[in-house]
């Protein structure tokens, strides 16, 4: 089957005043129809602006696309006109973001900022996509739909903010939809709602999604597979029960070991993983997690290690070394 | 919500009671014989009778606190008192004046309204491109050329040598003509003036939209917006400029506050029969009355358009009706 969504080779770099940061470094996605795929990382690995990229929502300049394909149905979405953009986005791949504090227009009316997307894809009159706002509001538990319509969004809660955005995404009935940490702002409880509200939402309407998101208990609970990304590159990729069970590369294993847990050892001390993350300016020579693992050698600042295949089916590691964490595991 | 609006319109009501008593006690603490203060140096030359006479035409034989309600009922009926002077009760000399001024005034006030949002938003589109680098060039050039200079340089070259336009007053004395002829000959008087206000004014409005709309550009809805598939045009009109109008017309109301005090040096160097004018000749000739009362009427204006500007904002963004 073919994926719904590709990126190829995908590179995004920032011309910035010390020099050109590269952000995003040859990744490879592919998304198929129905599943929910996260992408990992610390903040500034790169995720956000590896979909922003696909989405064509780069500030340019000082933004770059290097290099790559972003495929949606077979067509490149890098090569689209601006026009042929503006008509993918909202209409067919959708974005949900981070802070609903500060994503919402604050002089607008909640119905108006969700019936603009309707109107403008859909081409539907202005009362019909009022009504269809409030149903939008309905579906996503948004009590007294028809009410808060005429409502600005200082007059919701967070929370409420966030599900307006996800209403606002879903309104055109995408095939992707993309969300950029959209828990990472609120609540833990509220958290909780939101990841069951899009799982639920996903699984109806049949749609794809690309979850970001530097959280590992959130991933684990929503996502079928994983992609790990480090220093703009993804590091390792694979279904969600191998990445958490059977890492095989030494950022995966060093992000699970950082992962608090009520079962840990006596001592109480929170695993971290030494040094900081990479910041790249001009394109690496070599692993970019070397001078931070555990397990280089030599090889590692010599050559940038490719995607290798495993001992566990699906995944794959950019690691010269993934051999020794399967050895670990097993001891 | 409401209450918070009837305490808006109480301070306001405080201050302004505040400000006309500062009004009344202010010359009668300075020092001096307030004989003097009313009737100006001409005291020195009045018999003992018109002194007297006076005196008890402005109450200042009764105690201060009579004065005082008297001044205050005056006032509510818009009786600003006398200029002995210019031998005119003051209202009228006012009355007179006050139309010209909002004339040239008012027109400025629109003038750069349009034009300081319009090349603001022109620049903050286009930041950091040639458009925006020399529109800023030009609006600090506009902002800091002197309006006596400019106003006597537009003098000696469009009235003087090129002969196009007046270079004073407000109309051509003793002119007859048609009702159009004559709106005709005022608006060439005004032209000039309101050139010079405009070029002083349009840059403070546009650098409040420039900056007020580079921010909003910056802004996380605006994202939001683009992710939607609008089109750049609607992404502008109907999501990046509606939010930077509100600190504009903010800037705007405050402003339309002042136009009612005139501007000394315009009216000055145009000879032009304003407010401001009015205030020149009552320094110059020390008419501390009429000054009083001009004060007066700016601190009015000033409150009343802040009040309009604390009205307005709330339609242009509904957070500020919450709090």
């Amino acid at each position: 089957m073919n994926p719904l969504l590709s990126v190829n080779n995908l590179t995004t770099s920032f011309n910035l005043d010390d020099g050109d940061l590269y952000a995003v470094n040859g990744i490879d996605i592919t998304l198929h129809q129905g599943e929910i795929l996260a992408i990992v990382g610390e903040s500034g690995s790169g995720k956000s602006v590896s979909l922003l990229s696909v989405m064509g929502l780069i500030p340019m300049p000082p933004g770059r696309i290097e290099e790559g394909e972003v495929l949606f149905e077979g067509k490149d979405l890098l090569k689209m006109s601006y026009r042929e953009m503006c008509r993918i986005r909202g209409n067919e791949i959708a974005m949900i973001f981070q802070d609903p504090m500060t994503s919402l227009n604050p002089v607008m009316r909640i119905g108006d900022q969700i019936g603009e997307a309707l109107m403008l894809h859909l081409n539907m009159t202005k009362t019909r996509a009022r009504k269809r706002a409030v149903e939008l509001l309905e579906l996503v538990g948004i009590p007294d739909a028809d009410r808060r319509t005429r409502d600005y969004p200082h007059q919701f809660s967070g929370g409420m903010r966030q599900r307006v955005m996800i209403a606002m995404a879903l309104s055109c009935e995408p095939k992707i939809i993309i969300a950029d940490e959209p828990t990472t702002a609120l609540d833990v409880t509220i958290q909780t709602q939101i990841i069951n509200l899009v799982k639920r939402l996903q699984s109806e309407l049949g749609m794809s999604v690309v979850w970001i998101s530097h959280d590992l208990g959130i991933v684990a609970s929503i996502a079928d597979r994983v992609a790990v990304m480090y220093a703009g590159k993804i590091v390792e990729k694979g279904t969600v029960d191998d990445i958490f069970y059977h890492p095989r590369h030494p950022y995966t294993l060093g992000l699970l070991k950082s992962i608090p847990r009520l079962d840990s050892d006596e001592s109480g001390q929170l695993e971290e993983i030494p040094g900081h993350a990479h910041v790249c300016f001009d394109q690496p020579s070599h692993c970019s997690f070397a001078n931070r693992c555990e397990f280089k050698t030599e090889r590692c600042f010599q050559e940038i290690p490719i995607l290798y295949e495993t001992d566990i089916g699906r995944t794959r590691s950019a690691c010269f070394h993934w051999s020794r964490l399967s050895e670990n595991e097993n001891v | 919500m409401r209450s918070s609006r009837g305490n808006r319109i109480l301070e306001y009501l405080v201050v302004f009671v505040i400000a006309v008593s500062l009004n009344f006690f202010l010359p009668r603490l300075m020092p001096g014989n307030p004989l003097a203060l009313l009737a100006g140096v001409d005291v020195g030359l009045m018999t003992p009778e018109e002194k007297a006479k006076v005196k008890e035409e402005a109450g200042l034989d009764r105690p201060l606190w009579e004065q005082y309600i008297d001044y205050w009922n005056d006032l509510l009926h818009g009786d600003f008192g006398y200029s002995y002077k210019q031998k005119a009760p003051i209202t009228k000399m006012i009355g007179d004046r006050l139309p010209w001024t909002l004339l040239i005034t008012g027109s400025s006030l629109i003038i750069s309204a349009i034009f300081g949002v319009i090349f603001g938003a022109i620049s903050a589109w286009n930041r950091a491109k040639p458009v925006d680098i020399g529109l800023l060039w030009t609006m600090i050039l506009m902002g800091s050329m002197p309006t006596f200079w400019l106003g006597m340089m537009l003098i000696s070259i469009v009235s003087v040598d090129l002969q196009l336009l007046p270079s004073f007053g407000a109309m051509t004395p003793a002119f007859f003509g048609t009702f159009w002829e004559s709106v005709a000959d005022v608006a060439s008087h005004t032209i000039l003036p309101v050139i010079t206000l405009s070029v002083w004014s349009i840059p403070g409005v546009y650098l409040t939209m420039r900056y007020t709309m580079l921010s909003v550009l910056g802004a996380d809805f605006i994202r939001t917006a683009r992710s939607k598939g609008l089109s750049e045009k609607t992404v502008l009109f109907r999501h990046v400029v509606r939010n930077s109008l509100a600190p504009v017309v903010t800037v705007l109301a405050i402003r339309l506050g002042f136009a009612f005090g005139g501007t000394v040096v315009v009216e000055t160097v145009f000879s032009y029969p304003g407010l401001g004018r009015l205030i020149f000749e009552s320094v110059s000739g020390r008419d501390y009355p009429v000054l009083q009362a001009t004060f007066l009427v700016i601190t009015v204006a000033v409150l009343v358009s802040n009040i309009l500007a604390d009205m307005l904002y709330p339609l242009l963004d509904p957070r500020a009706k919450a709090n």
